[in-house]
């Protein structure tokens, strides 16, 4: 009797300290501003399968990951056993039906039970111990409370079976539960070991109970938003930025986030479900080069900031003016050291997509506040009025290609088979000029049918997006679509991944539909259909990735084909969806970068392979890499895939 | 007959009036021409003019012409022109001289031709004159009587002639309103500029885009130090914040004649070209051997100019400096 | 303050001049347009005397009907209000763009009042007279500075200033006024694109001046002969220094 009372009042006091927060937090998150995430919900499905029961972004860390797998996979097996700790607490003699009685699911209980705690032991050795880099920043002692916490549920549980079984309270043989049998050792069947019992029992309620009150304030929370936030996560390829909607009116229109009641529902959701785990700022090329951003403390800065003003704007505070985002939560710098090169969102195990974060917010500096680095605004306003961000006239765009009797596509002109779309680069760098000379020629070696746009061709409005210039973006890809669209293209080639990205990611939202394919895979495929014969040479190549080549968009294997093709492959350590960026995304190309050189780390990285080519398949990654050999002065020669095709040929 | 605005600093002739003269001459079919000068130090300033096809001079004298005041410039032209009728009226390119004949030209109602580099015929004068800084040039009659034209700066050479005699000088003082006054120098204000100013070097190094950042001037401006010279920039440098405009060198910026100009990086936009091309030599250090630049320069060198310019630097240090 | 603002759409050439057959103009075809620069920066100081002093900024151009876009740019940095004077695209000399100034300024006398100041461009960029701003303001009778890289306005008097040797000269005269500006005076701003929205929904008149007979009457356009020039290679890379040194020396710089 008292028991019942006295659950029902710890459970009231817990359930309406943890009902509050909740309400609070749920308020916050319908603050947001719409996003679209509820399409594709098979995909949806599988992801939650597979990322959250399955673990798998947990486990790209293996050990980390088996650590966190045992203590998760633990908790969901011994859920049930909460329920049965009340039961207990109230009445010793009663239990959960069936599961309760059961042996085997005792015998999964111990188990299980060990594992967390084998878990939790990990944990903390990896904390205490090996202190890894990327905890810097988070919260630590409250990851050791919650450690403990979970220590603490653990062990309560195991000593209750322990001291039941001392007094022969087991339904099933003791065997069956080995651990908490081999404790009940330390139990004699007597009156202290009773009152242990309900001492145990009680603890372990106790401890859950004011778990649940503090879960919703601390990155515990994890456990419930992680699986709602990988839920809506991105199903579309992770170079694809969510457009902006300018058809609108006034009073609907966004222009990225400059405040917290810009975010959207899915941002807030964002930070609410971060751990701090720091996976992403380990692989942040900004943070390891020395500069200002970490995804991780850009969410949870961003984070702080929600409660900061959220709660103000939820109850409705007449006259509250919540703070700009930047640089109220986080600074310029932050906002711009970015490349989204996407290595964080690809790390991260709960779907947080920081990349969006920084787009919205630069999205508001440029678009609202016009407020960016001084020297991309030269780029900006030559993308705008000479079509390209060289600033050059579109009229010499196709010099190179009036040099090879290269075809340029007329209006009125048949389609080819394939448009080879150039890009800006090839067009004015002479560096990235080489890729599309190599490209021109052993297209036309292989007899396909192509030409290219020539001034018709502008910029796709990938440095703009990037920039966070949003309108200016979509006007080019509106003008893009429609060229396209008259000549009646259906099949795109392009040899730079920000082209090959945008047209094909992020064009069919603007109602450009093409197959859209790169160069190397255009390529590898001739070379398997014998279309193209290269002799094979000795010499060792390391190839780079490019970010937006295999991390955003999974294209890992044909440019290996092509480097195995002519000469002898040597992979670097951080290669294929764990590339490191070249420095260049994110507009980089076009803003300086302060401290620290991203080209010139992965310089190093490849020139420690000892191989003497750095094989490359983006025309900004040749010339940033380029750059980092000629400033660092190693022996490596940076060159397109292309060109080394067209030289094995010869 | 045709009349040239001279313009002078005190006893010194401006360089680019005595080109404005060579022009003038020709259009005189080698007669001699007629000279104003305005404001104090005239007389002086006259008698070097002998050398220059100047027959007579007229200075025009008045206290309130100490400081320049292009309406009372203007007055002063027109007056002489009444009296004088001239065939033409020549002034050189400068600020002043546009500025002036432009005053005249409205006052006139004449059509006024801007910076010519040739002209030729009589009755309409057929003129060719530049467009974009120099980068274009337009051929065009002038239906105006007189023909009222300037002199494009180093567009024509100053030619000296031995053993002619001292111009006639003929003071006057112009009869000036308070209108004519109303816009005249009210005050000097005196800038440090450290260093030669780009109007005045003999060599510029100057960066553009491929500097790559406002610190990776330094290496430009360690060479200019050495050769006494300035640093200049292109108009994207200036739009980047990494440069002030003064420095910037372009068809809306500074126009530049130094002995050499060095453009380091430089793509060679007609923007810029029509701002250096008064420069005797033009060397381009570039990357892209298929530049623009290229075809605007006299001297390439293909590379990275990281490496290029302290390589020149340390050249030059090591045969014991400039 | 009321403040008018005259502005010219101008091609962004780049590097080679390319002419039509006839010989009469640039080939436009596939090249970008802009604000002639001395221009743009005169609308964002008409602007910024605006936010200082009150008033609103009325923007001009005299082009073809292709030119509102620039008074769009000019209304997004700041601008009240446009006037585009449409012409076929065909040349106008300074005297008649000169003329259709005067009456479009007239008109804009009869219905708001005279304006305090009117802003040109020391030159436009591509046909580079030098003289409009001069011909419009002995035509209304008011002073008129050139080459502005300072201007300010205060108790009535515009502070006009102009960068020489040695310094600045500056003038000080009473408004109403006419100057010329030069890039430089200020970094026009870049506008946000709430601004940008905006500028579509002011209004922007046009009319259809008539061009009278030009006296200087441009004949053909030609490229110069300095154009195609082949530089001589003096070496690749760093190597080239010595090569460098010697033609500094033989020119007498080093």
């Amino acid at each position: 009797m008292l028991g019942a009372i006295a659950l029902t009042a710890a459970l009231a006091v817990s359930g309406f300290l943890f009902g509050r927060r909740a309400k609070l937090l749920a308020d916050l998150v319908r603050l947001g501003k719409p996003a679209e995430r509820s399409d594709d919900l098979p995909r949806r499905t599988r992801n939650e399968a597979v990322i959250v029961l399955g673990q798998r972004k947990l486990l790209q860390r293996l050990v980390p990951g088996l650590i966190h797998a045992a203590i998760f996979w633990g908790f969901l097996v011994l859920f049930p056993t909460i329920l049965i700790a009340m039961i207990g607490a109230v009445d010793r003699d009663a239990t959960l039906p069936w599961l309760g009685h059961a042996g085997w699911y005792a015998l999964m209980v111990d188990l299980f039970a060990v594992l967390v705690l084998g878990g939790v032991v990990g944990a903390v050795l990896i904390r205490k111990v090996q202190r890894p880099a990327r905890f810097e920043g988070s919260h630590l002692g409250e990851a050791d409370l919650i450690l403990g916490l979970i220590a603490g549920i653990v062990s309560t549980l195991l000593l209750w079976h322990a001291t039941r079984i001392a007094l022969d309270l087991n339904e099933w043989p003791a065997e069956w539960s080995p651990v908490s049998n081999a404790l009940s050792g330390l139990f004699g069947n007597d009156s202290v070991t009773e009152v242990f019992e309900r001492v145990f029992v009680w603890a372990h309620v106790l401890i859950i109970l004011s778990f649940l009150a503090y879960l919703p304030h601390s990155k515990h929370l994890h456990i419930v938003t992680a699986a709602v936030n990988v839920f809506f996560g991105h199903t579309r390829p992770g170079g694809r930025l969510e457009p902006l909607r300018f058809d609108v009116a006034d009073a609907e229109m966004r222009f990225g986030a400059g405040t917290v009641p810009d975010l959207t529902w899915k941002q807030t959701m964002d930070t609410f479900s971060c751990t701090e785990c720091g996976r992403c700022q380990d692989v942040c090329p900004a943070f390891n080069t020395g500069k200002e951003l970490s995804p991780k403390l850009l969410i949870m800065a961003l984070r702080d900031q929600v409660f900061a003003d959220g709660p103000k704007l939820v109850r409705g505070e007449a006259g509250f003016e919540p703070q700009p985002l930047v640089p109220g939560a986080v600074t310029d710098d932050v906002v711009w050291d970015c490349v989204t090169c996407g290595a964080c969102v690809r790390e991260c195990p709960v779907s947080i997509e920081h990349v969006d974060h920084i787009i919205d917010l630069r999205r508001h500096l440029v678009m609202v506040d016009s407020r960016f680095p001084a020297e991309a605004e030269p780029m900006l306003r030559d993308v705008e009025r000479a079509s390209n961000p060289w600033g050059r006239p579109q009229t010499e765009r196709a010099d190179w290609a009036e040099r090879l009797g290269v075809r340029v596509l007329e209006p009125g002109d048949p389609p080819p088979d394939v448009l080879y779309w150039v890009g800006c680069a090839a067009s004015f760098d002479e560096r990235a000029r080489t890729a599309a000379e190599s490209t021109a020629k052993l297209l036309a070696a292989a007899g396909v049918d192509f030409a290219i746009l020539g001034p018709r061709e502008s910029c796709t409005g990938d440095p703009a997006r990037r920039m966070g210039n949003e309108y200016l973006f979509q006007s080019y890809a509106e003008q893009n679509v429609k060229t396209l669209n008259d000549a009646g293209v259906t099949k795109v080639v392009a040899s730079c991944p920000h082209c090959f990205n945008t047209i094909g990611n992020e064009y069919p939202d603007f109602g450009g539909d093409y197959e859209v394919i790169h160069h190397t895979e255009l390529l590898a495929g001739l070379v398997r259909e014998g279309r193209l014969q290269p002799n094979a040479a000795e010499g060792r190549i390391t190839y780079h990735d490019s970010c937006y080549l295999a991390r955003h968009n999974d294209v890992l294997s044909d440019p290996r084909e092509l480097v195995a093709a002519v000469g002898e492959p040597i992979e670097m350590e951080r290669s294929g969806k764990r590339t490191f960026c070249c420095g260049a995304g994110g507009a980089h190309m076009w803003m300086e970068e302060r401290a620290g050189k991203i080209n010139e780390e992965r310089v190093r990285e490849a020139a420690e392979t000892g191989a003497e080519t750095l094989a490359v398949a983006c025309p900004f990654c040749t010339v940033m890499l380029d750059d980092g050999v000629r400033q660092r002065g190693d022996e490596l020669r940076v060159v397109d895939v292309s060109t080394l095709l067209a030289e094995a040929l010869m | 007959m045709v009349l040239v605005l001279v313009e002078h600093d005190g006893p010194e002739v401006d360089e680019l009036s005595l080109q404005a003269l060579a022009l003038a001459r020709e259009l005189a079919t080698g007669e001699p021409v007629t000279a104003l000068l305005v404001g104090g130090g005239g007389r002086e300033a006259a008698a070097a003019l002998a050398a220059h096809g100047v027959g007579t001079a007229h200075i025009a004298e008045d206290e309130r012409l100490t400081e320049y005041a292009p309406g009372a410039w203007a007055t002063s032209v027109i007056e002489l022109v009444d009296r004088l009728e001239p065939s033409a009226v020549v002034a050189a390119g400068t600020n002043r001289g546009n500025e002036v004949l432009g005053h005249v030209a409205a006052r006139m109602d004449q059509p006024f031709a801007a910076n010519c580099i040739q002209v030729a015929g009589e009755g309409p004068l057929e003129v060719t004159r530049m467009r974009w800084g120099g980068s274009l040039l337009e051929e065009a009659r002038l239906h105006g009587d007189p023909a009222l034209l300037s002199v494009a700066p180093h567009a024509v050479a100053a030619l000296a002639v031995d053993g002619a005699d001292a111009p006639a000088i003929e003071a006057f003082t112009p009869t000036l309103d308070d209108a004519d006054l109303l816009v005249q120098v009210a005050e000097h204000v005196s800038t440090e500029t450290s260093g030669v100013s780009l109007a005045e070097a003999k060599v510029i190094v100057s960066g553009g885009r491929g500097v790559g950042s406002a610190e990776g001037f330094g290496i430009l401006e360690e060479l200019a130090g050495l050769l006494g010279g300035a640093v200049g920039c292109s108009r994207v440098v200036t739009s980047s914040g990494w440069r002030p405009h003064t420095d910037q060198v372009g068809q809306t910026g500074t126009k530049v004649s130094p002995d050499l100009y060095i453009a380091c990086g430089i793509s060679g936009a007609t923007q810029h070209i029509a701002g250096c091309k008064g420069a005797k030599k033009i060397l381009a250090i570039n990357s892209d051997a298929e530049a623009p630049i290229m075809a605007s320069a006299d001297y390439a060198v293909i590379g990275d100019l990281t490496e290029v310019v302290p390589a020149v630097t340390a050249e030059l240090r090591k045969a014991g400096g400039p | 303050m009321r403040i008018l603002v005259c502005v010219k759409r101008v091609p962004l050439t780049g590097g080679r001049m390319v002419l039509t057959d006839d010989e009469r103009a640039l080939e436009t075809r596939h090249l970008g347009f802009t604000i002639s620069p001395h221009e743009e920066c005169g609308v964002e100081q008409a602007v910024r005397l605006v936010e200082q002093h009150g008033g609103d900024v009325t923007v001009l151009t005299l082009g073809p009907a292709e030119a509102e876009e620039q008074i769009r740019d000019s209304l997004a940095i700041g601008g009240d209000r446009g006037i585009v004077l449409v012409t076929g695209g065909e040349e106008w000399d300074p005297q008649a763009t000169t003329g259709a100034i005067l009456d479009a300024i007239e008109a804009e006398r009869a219905s708001g009042g005279a304006h305090d100041l009117i802003i040109f461009g020391n030159e436009s960029a591509d046909s580079g007279n030098y003289q409009v701003g001069i011909r419009v303001a002995r035509a209304l009778g008011l002073p008129v500075v050139t080459g502005l890289k300072g201007l300010s306005v205060e108790d009535g008097f515009a502070r006009c200033e102009q960068e020489v040797p040695g310094g600045r000269d500056v003038y000080r005269v009473p408004l109403p006024a006419v100057v010329s500006v030069l890039e430089g005076i200020n970094l026009p701003r870049y506008p946000s694109v709430p601004a940008k929205l905006r500028a579509r929904q002011k209004p922007v008149e046009t009319s259809t001046p008539e061009r009278p007979e030009a006296r200087l009457e441009m004949v053909r356009l030609r490229v110069p002969p300095g154009q195609g020039k082949q530089a001589e290679i003096l070496g690749n890379g760093p190597e080239a220094a010595p090569a460098v040194v010697d033609v500094m020396r033989g020119l007498g710089v080093a």
